[in-house]
């Protein structure tokens, strides 16, 4: 049920130049007591803020924090087909996702046209991810629309737009057959390194991200674009699955304390 | 059980100012790496001990500039702060960065790393308009006030800083954190090599300052353009490699870089304006010149102050300018104090002095000291602290005086600097290590271990063969018939080092730093104290030992192999032959066996048949196994160093080339084979991670030279295969000379790739090659007394019979990042012994000539060979001494050489041809050619230079081969003699120079010896310190941990 996303070309030779500015600069990423540049330990994750029901408007809505990458996401649907009519399919609803960045979403303002290419491939991967995790089944001849925009850009984008899409999904009401948790995770002097932050990733990192069904262990999504031994992938994929359940705690959490307020509004 | 805290950073990137919002999570608990510490606080590792009057925490300026000093092992309980370290990285790059982990790292020393910055209390954050400095000392001030609090008072903590402002803000607002500034006159007066160091670097740091602004050189560009540039392939990145003859450098480009494929692709760089100030061995960046301004590399022999003119250089091509330097590649440098004259610019109030070292790549480096009238003459230690672009020289300090320049010792001392080696004694702590066996407190075999291993004591006959006298016995063999004849059993059996030096043990890290022992001409500094090396792992004859053994199955008839097996035994060796000895025995000559003498004639010849049956065996053996390597190519090579590397014989003789007898080939072959097998055995039960040793297939154009040689000879070489390379210089035999084949073998070695260590996890598999042996792996198994690589492998051949067994081996294995790091270290001190080895001949060889008279002394003539032909000389092989040098034929008045009726040879003036295989001078008394491989006569003389080694000079004076009065002698003895010789001369001198200084402090016998004090000094405690880059955390962790146990 899983998809695997592999890029095998170039993207060692596009990560060349982080690395080599990595080395200059003379970041260490781990340094020998451990301590990563935010001084997190290998395995922590960043902090994790997020709420539910942002916007009345849609059918979903979320806000998640991940450090300092910010999130926004929003669900409309199930509603009939729009657009052309071809993409309907008759036994199950169609997801459609769509991938942004604020023009202000990073150290330096810079405008970002819908459409390029990496974040067509990023709505890609996610659609992906939520086709694995959505029972679409339910839905025939529908459509599911999941946008999400990133505010504050701090590297693991991916993760956090999964996580934040996630809750969105869950506050609009759709079944899904488990939470879905991202979480990226970086191979640094042999060991994995937890939910990498911008000057991790840009410090010549190989990195994985991962999507993951918690509760059965099973993988939505993986992708990776660097070299990396092949030794080393069982531990790498292990760390983040670890990362990944860290994550759905959290979320988890986030659900049920929702659910709590939303119930002492309606008084029920 | 994470708190996090979001702070602002304000960060320049890319040229460009931006804000850059970076998260900083702070935590309650850091560890404090103190015993003292009542919060259980996680202190794995190094701890600081309680029992100290106060701990230091250096402020930033202090780690910057004076690491040097907080390296002293005197000084206890540091604790270096994280902003410190980060402060380092950022000033002082990489190298001192490494330096400083590596101090921190280090179990000797007492100091500990606390990460202040992410610690919830003692973290402050930087506040608007402060200034950097004053935040940092803030910081490491507030980290000391924690550090006073965490351990509830119970230690004073003293801060040390330069800056005079921090005493006066902080040094009273809190009780037990001390703030100064002359903390060594304060608490070290007596610590008297730190306080001259700290007094030389603080004049270079006051000099820095007064430099003039006049430009000298262009700036480097900075690093972000530098990157851009390399990436857009505008500039060139490489190493920087300075000719040792010419004033000239190139740059050996790395693989990626360059776009061009060919190898020898290289970019020169003239004169010091373009060199901008980057030194041998740095990685620079280079820019190309226009192709107008391309010029070709000089080829003639040059005196020096030759000009370069257009005819002596060869085809342009491409030069470049250095634009920046990526990484400085400094190390300590030997230089020599000038004379004292009215030229050096003293007049100022500071002494500064321009030395000169002794390698001559390296430029002039100035240096201020007081001491400049004591010092002349002398050779020092000095390192580069900076070269800033308005100065026309180099910067530095002194740190150690190794003695008066032309002196034995001095000059060996001077030869182990420079090639980066580092002896010390022996520690306490490591010898305590050790086992011990004296007469009183015997050694004896532990029956735990007698028990896991085989014994191979009664049912097998072990013997040893080496050159005679021989201490370390690291090999022994044996053969014998098994299955009723049908079946043959070969056993190599090696000693059984790594059962006593455990790894991680301070045994182990000092071999691992020697990485093989040190063979000068006069002395050899062991890698493994003697206890190990001369006694309990050697296998001595008549006593049990531990061993590691290979054993092969062998058909008896085909001597196909059946069956191999690994594992470790108790042997106990039955005879130490020596290699006559044994050949004698083989020729059937009468030989005395020292072991037999005592027992009764029957006894005797039983055993003494037994032992030939042996011998025998094992002969046929190996010529088996030799006719079976020599199918796949293998070469047999000429030249001291390069034999040293492909047999296995023993290094010792390298000075003394063996009499060629078939057995040194029949163990050598046992060697290889068990060698090989071993290589088989681990790169197969770990194929990423096992050491092997490669040969890698030698460059074709290299060999241009032997093919053109033996061309003008009448012999052709084919170069193509190593097969086709053996079988050609097989071939090509002069039965008028036998020396001409000796020398179309050195070129071959000259033209060789060095034999390499690597990881298996590194290269692909077809890359595993030896190329000499024409073997498809290999390793060094056979000598772990006197090589570390040996070690490892029989600590990865253990393991792997772990794993064979099923059983978990304990430890595991390094990667292959570590090993491979490992092997590159093994790599480069090997060639650094080679290097000092080459160097202390060629130290004697002068000091040899130095007390003769050229123009009366017999010894100073000799016969020469002629080996290559160059535009203005021949360079010639005097295979009596074993010299190489060039001789000119043409002088700096233009004169050439012109040869007599009798040969005898003479300065006229004339003019010089230049052929491929020959060069020829024409004056008025007629024509006189030379051509390869000419005998003709030399003149040996020293040519003595006081700041730099001395080298021979050589004078031809007849074209006729030298032919002297008394028969040869034969070319060893010569060569011992000559050695022996200068330490006697050397021992002399010594003694007379002593009765004459009588007044003087007597000397200790270490201090005699070596040149160094009993003490452990100042630069021997820096350059541990530097040299356990090889240590990873995890052992150093461990070391910690057992020394604290003690």
């Amino acid at each position: 049920m899983g998809n695997v996303v592999q890029r095998r070309t170039r993207g060692a030779l596009r990560r060349c130049p982080f690395e080599v500015c990595g080395n200059m600069a003379g970041l260490e990423l781990l340094s020998d007591q451990g301590y990563r540049l935010d001084g997190r330990k290998a395995t922590e994750l960043r902090k994790v803020q997020a709420r539910m029901g942002v916007f009345a408007q849609a059918d979903g809505s979320a806000y998640l924090e991940q450090g300092n990458t910010k999130a926004l996401a929003v669900v409309y649907g199930p509603h009939e087909m729009r657009g052309s009519r071809s993409r309907t399919r008759h036994d199950q609803a169609v997801i459609n996702c769509q991938y942004s960045m604020a023009t202000f979403s990073t150290a330096e303002r810079k405008r970002r046209p819908h459409g390029d290419r990496k974040s067509t491939e990023m709505s890609l991967h996610l659609k992906q991810t939520f086709e694995a995790a959505v029972m679409t089944q339910l839905y025939p001849r529908s459509q599911i629309d999941i946008y999400v925009k990133i505010l504050q850009s701090d590297g693991g984008n991916y993760s956090v737009c999964v996580n934040a899409a996630t809750l969105a999904v869950i506050d609009a009401g759709i079944p899904m057959r488990d939470y879905v948790c991202a979480c990226t995770v970086g191979f640094v002097d042999e060991t994995p390194l937890a939910d990498l932050c911008y000057a991790e990733e840009s410090g010549g990192v190989s990195s994985l991200a991962l999507a993951l069904l918690p509760r059965g262990g099973q993988i939505a999504l993986l992708q990776m674009d660097a070299r990396l031994h092949q030794d080393h992938l069982e531990a790498l994929i292990e760390a983040a699955m670890t990362a990944c359940k860290g994550v759905s705690k959290v979320l988890d959490e986030v659900v049920r304390q929702h659910l709590q307020e939303v119930s002492v509004l309606t008084g029920e | 059980c994470l708190q996090t805290e979001k702070i602002l950073h304000l960060k320049s990137h890319r040229g460009r100012k931006v804000r850059v919002v970076r998260e900083h999570y702070l935590r309650e608990r850091v560890p404090c790496y103190s015993s003292l510490c009542q919060a259980d606080c996680e202190n794995d590792g190094k701890v600081l001990p309680g029992d100290l009057t106060h701990y230091v925490v250096p402020d930033v300026g202090v780690v910057v500039d004076f690491l040097e000093i907080l390296e002293f092992r005197e000084l206890q309980g540091v604790v270096f702060t994280q902003t410190a370290c980060q402060a380092v990285q950022h000033c002082k790059g990489r190298r001192q960065y490494n330096r400083l982990r590596n101090l921190i790292k280090d179990p000797r020393h007492d100091c500990v790393l606390f990460a202040n910055e992410f610690q919830e209390y003692s973290y402050c954050p930087r506040e608007k308009g402060e200034s950097q400095e004053k935040w940092q000392t803030r910081c490491v001030y507030s980290a000391a006030v924690w550090y006073h609090n965490h351990l509830a008072g119970m230690k004073d903590v003293v801060m040390i800083t330069e800056d005079q402002d921090a005493v006066a803000e902080y040094s009273s607002l809190n009780a037990g954190v001390y703030v100064i500034s002359d903390f060594l006159q304060n608490f070290w007066p007596e610590l008297q090599p730190a306080h001259e160091l700290y007094s030389s670097i603080s004049q270079a740091l006051q000099e820095k300052e007064s430099e003039s602004s006049q430009k000298e050189y262009t700036e480097h560009l900075p690093a972000e353009i530098l990157e851009a540039g390399i990436k857009s392939g505008r500039y060139i990145k490489g190493t920087l490699n300075i000719n040792k003859h010419h004033d000239e450098a190139s740059i050996m480009t790395e693989g990626l870089s360059n776009k061009n494929n060919d190898p020898s692709w290289a970019v020169l760089v003239c004169g010091n304006k373009n060199r901008n100030r980057a030194v041998h061995g740095d990685t620079v960046v280079v820019e190309l010149l226009p192709k107008s301004e391309w010029r070709g590399k000089v080829t003639a022999l040059s005196e020096g102050e030759e000009k370069s003119g257009e005819d002596n250089e060869s085809k342009p091509m491409p030069t470049g300018r250095v634009v920046g330097i990526l990484q400085r590649n400094w190390r300590d440098y030997v230089v020599t104090f000038p004379p004292r004259d009215g030229t050096q610019s003293q007049s100022r109030n500071s002494q500064r002095i321009l030395a000169v070292p002794w390698d001559r790549r390296i430029p002039k480096i100035r240096i201020s000291t007081q001491q400049a009238d004591a010092l002349q003459d002398h050779r020092v230690v000095v390192r580069i602290d900076s070269w800033e672009s308005t100065s026309l020289y180099p910067n530095g300090h002194s740190v150690r005086v190794l003695g008066r320049a032309g002196e034995m010792e001095t000059e060996v001392q001077t030869i182990l600097i420079e090639n980066c080696i580092h002896v010390p004694p022996f520690s306490d702590a490591q010898l305590r290590e050790m086992p011990v066996n004296s007469p009183e407190k015997p050694w004896r075999m532990d029956p735990v271990q007698v028990a896991e291993r085989r014994d191979l004591r009664e049912t097998h006959l072990v013997f040893s063969i080496d050159p005679r006298g021989c201490e370390d016995v690291d090999d022994t063999l044996s053969v014998r018939s098994i299955a009723g004849g049908k079946l043959l059993e070969l056993g190599v059996h090696i000693a059984d080092v790594t059962h006593f030096v455990a790894e991680g043990s301070l045994t182990d890290l000092e071999a691992r730093i020697r990485s093989t022992t040190y063979y000068l001409a006069d002395r050899r500094y062991d890698m493994l104290p003697a206890v190990l090396s001369a006694d309990l792992c050697s296998l001595l004859g008549g006593v049990d030992r531990y061993a590691m053994s290979v054993m092969w199955e062998l058909d008896a008839q085909t001597l196909a192999v059946n069956k191999v097996w690994y594992g470790r035994t108790v042997i106990r060796s039955s005879y130490q032959l020596h290699y006559e000895l044994a050949q004698a025995l083989l020729n059937g000559e009468p030989a005395e066996v020292p072991e037999l003498a005592r027992l009764e004639p029957e006894e005797k010849d039983a055993k003494l048949a037994e032992l030939n049956q042996a011998l025998e065996t094992l002969t046929h053996v190996a010529r088996h196994l030799r006719a079976q390597r020599d199918r796949g190519g293998a070469l047999e090579l000429e030249g001291v160093e390069v034999r040293a590397q492909l047999d296995e014989q023993r290094n010792i003789t390298a000075l003394v080339p063996r009499q060629p007898l078939e057995v040194h080939e029949t163990v050598a072959e046992c060697m290889i084979y068990a060698n090989h097998w071993v290589a088989r055995k681990i790169q197969e039960t770990f194929p990423h991670q096992a050491l092997l040793r490669r040969h890698p297939p030698p460059r074709q154009e290299f060999f241009n030279q032997l093919v053109e040689s033996a061309k003008a000879m009448g012999f052709t070489i084919d170069t193509r295969t190593n097969k086709a390379l053996a079988d050609s210089l097989d071939r090509a035999v002069d039965p008028q000379d036998p020396l001409v084949n000796k020398m179309l073998r050195m070129m071959a070695t000259t033209a060789m790739s060095q034999a390499l260590y690597f990881s298996t996890g590194l290269e692909s598999q077809d890359q595993f090659y030896h190329y000499g042996l024409a073997l498809d792996r290999y390793t060094h198994f056979t000598s772990p007394i006197r090589r570390y690589a040996d070690i490892v492998v029989h600590r990865l051949l253990t393991a792997a019979i772990a794993v064979e067994r099923g059983a978990d081996s304990g430890r595991a294995i390094a990667s292959n990042k570590e090993l491979e790091e490992l092997a590159q270290h093994i790599n480069s001190k090997n060639r650094a012994a080679q290097r000092a080895q080459k160097l202390s001949t060629v130290l004697f060889q002068c000091l040899y000539f130095k007390e003769r008279d050229p123009q009366t002394d017999p010894q100073c003539v000799a016969d020469a060979i002629v080996y290559s032909i160059r535009n203005n000389g021949l360079l010639v092989y005097i295979p009596e001494y074993g010299v190489k040098g060039p001789v000119y034929l043409k002088n700096r008045e233009g004169q050439v050489v012109a040869a007599g009726e009798d040969g005898s040879c003479e300065w006229q003036s004339g003019s010089l041809r230049h052929y491929s295989d020959r060069i020829s001078t024409t004056s008025s008394c007629g024509t006189s050619t030379f051509r390869l491989c000419d005998h003709i006569t030399v003149r040996i003389s020293v040519r003595s230079t006081s700041s730099h080694a001395d080298s021979l000079n050589l004078e031809i004076i007849s074209n006729k081969p030298h032919r002297s009065a008394e028969p040869q002698q034969p070319h060893s003895q010569g060569r011992s003699q000559l050695v022996q010789e200068v330490v006697r001369q050397a021992e002399e001198a010594q003694q007379q120079a002593q009765e004459k200084a009588a007044r003087r402090p007597k000397l200790s016998r270490e201090e005699r010896e070596f040149s160094q004090s009993k003490t452990p000094n100042l630069y021997s405690l820096l350059e541990e310190v530097r040299e356990l880059a090889l240590m990873d955390l995890d052992t150093a962790a461990r070391v910690c941990v057992t020394s604290a146990s003690y």
